[in-house]
């Protein structure tokens, strides 16, 4: 396995400012992609397209909302132009405001579904095009062991998050013929910024370590298996949804 | 040193692959098969591409052989770091009404009854290691089931479940997980498929072809590399799309 096996492809990563996109993105970019850093948070996303050319890759940050048409279609202008050709879509972009059921807003219900799911929807809209042109393209999406446990408090979020293997499987059916392969990570908790917002050290340690493994995974643990999902080895793996959870989901 | 893998069914088809890829990321590779001429066949073309490779013979429905089989890889390398357990087939079409005993037995055998075998005697050197992959083998016949392949399903839905419950004794040391391939052109496939069949399976495939022995390989070797160090107890779907569970 070379260290560049991604030389010269391109990649555009979602909700890649902080945490697991962020991982996903520097670990693209160390594998030889460009890279495109998307995420609302401009000022961080910046921060990471500048870690990311430390590998000697051109990286650009994209300010984006992927819950709106009009930003999706300036992320695509942006890394079409820049890049000339998109290889790899890693839509990774996503919320987990907790609210059980009975206590739901439909603002909190719809803001969830249209950036966890809606975000899947618009991007790979914008991106498909001209993946199906060049004959080639890998879509990973981030999803969530949740889509098949369900969560407290996370009703939306599962249901976001189970839409979105549906929504790969459908798509890459669609997208096979011409050479394009989608398929889902689902990870259960990571220790990232999401997580850390609502608990104690203490509490997020032990929460984190209660797996088979007893193994606290950090954002940096999806990047082997996005890499290989990206890469070559994998062009005849699509429509699945591939549990990196340290055996805490075996579905 | 370099990292050993012990692959069944090394001799044709997948398992040949596996051995081949394995043996080009710089594993050193033990070769098992009941046809030791098929084994070492592969070992030979392993060392002319500067690989290290050698073989054993076990038939993989009998304990002491396969005892045998993990001790001598033990004798003589030391230490068994991956288990990939390919040796398996449907070796019969027929109707449930039409199946003898003997033939349930042997698929099941072959296929599950082998698996079980093997992790047994491999496990104990990965535990005392504390490192330790293995890759067992499944079919998409073990999720959707196949009209005159009861006994091969059974096997292969077998081989998902116990993978699963091995996954959880193992951790955390060592990981066990499953490749589940497509349809795939392996020799053994080809020459019972009608083309024209074939064929049509491959238009019903979403990525229009019918999986090789080299997309499985590759699933293999991630699932035993570094890359893969969270994953366990899971079930790798290799098929072009044809199967989504």
């Amino acid at each position: 396995m070379t260290a560049m096996r991604l030389k010269g492809k391109s990649a555009v990563v979602t909700g890649a400012a902080q945490g697991i996109g962020r991982a996903i993105a520097l670990g693209l970019a160390r594998a030889g992609a460009n890279v495109a850093v998307a995420d609302l948070q401009r000022d961080k996303a910046e921060d990471v397209a500048a870690e990311a050319r430390n590998f000697d890759v051109t990286a650009i940050a994209v300010q984006t909302d992927v819950a709106n048409e009009e930003s999706v279609a300036n992320l695509a202008r942006q890394a079409l132009g820049r890049f000339e050709r998109v290889d790899i879509l890693v839509n990774d972009a996503g919320i987990f405001p907790q609210a059980r059921v009975t206590e739901m807003t439909e603002e909190i219900w719809d803001r969830v579904l249209d950036v966890n799911l809606g975000g899947n929807f618009l991007c790979c809209r914008a991106f498909v095009p001209s993946m199906r042109a060049q004959k080639s393209g890998r879509i990973i999406s981030i999803a969530s062991g949740i889509a098949h446990t369900g969560a407290v408090a996370g009703a939306h979020y599962a249901a976001s998050k189970a839409g979105i293997v549906g929504f790969i499987k459908a798509l890459a059916r669609e997208v096979g013929p011409d050479g394009v392969t989608a398929n889902a990570v689902c990870p259960n908790i990571i220790n990232t910024e999401l997580p850390r917002s609502h608990r104690t050290p203490a509490e997020l340690h032990e929460r984190l370590i209660r797996n088979p493994l007893g193994y606290a995974m950090q954002p940096e643990d999806l990047v082997g298996t996005v890499l290989f999902l990206a890469g070559d080895a994998a062009s005849y793996i699509t429509g699945q949804a591939i549990n990196v959870n340290c055996g805490t989901v075996m579905i | 040193m370099a990292d050993v893998a012990l692959i069944t069914g090394g001799g044709n088809g997948i398992g040949r692959a596996v051995a081949l890829k394995f043996a080009a990321e710089g594993i050193a590779v033990v070769v098992a098969d009941w046809e030791a001429d098929a084994a070492e066949n592969t070992c030979a073309e392993i060392r002319s591409r500067g690989g290290d490779a050698h073989a054993v013979r076990a038939d993989v429905r009998r304990a002491g052989e396969v005892k045998d089989a993990v001790a001598r890889v033990l004798d003589r390398r030391g230490r068994l770091d991956i288990l990939a357990n390919i040796a398996g087939g449907s070796f019969y079409r027929k109707r449930l009404e039409e199946l003898a005993w003997p033939e349930w037995k042997e698929v099941l055998d072959i296929n599950l009854k082998g698996t079980f075998l093997f992790c047994r005697e491999a496990a104990p050197a990965m535990i005392r290691q504390k490192r330790g992959r293995i890759v067992n083998t499944a079919s998409n016949y073990g999720v959707t089931g196949s009209a005159l392949r009861t006994p091969y399903s059974a096997a292969k839905a077998g081989v998902i479940g116990f993978s699963k419950s091995l996954a959880l004794e193992l951790a955390p040391h060592v990981l066990v997980n499953v490749v589940a391939p497509g349809p795939t052109d392996t020799p053994r496939v080809m020459e019972g498929w009608d083309p024209e069949l074939r064929q049509k399976r491959a238009a019903e495939i979403p990525l229009g072809r019918n999986g090789r022995p080299e997309d499985i390989a590759e699933a293999f070797y991630f699932l035993s590399s570094p890359a893969s160090a969270q994953i366990t107890g899971q079930t790798l779907h290799v098929n072009g799309g044809w199967l989504m569970p």
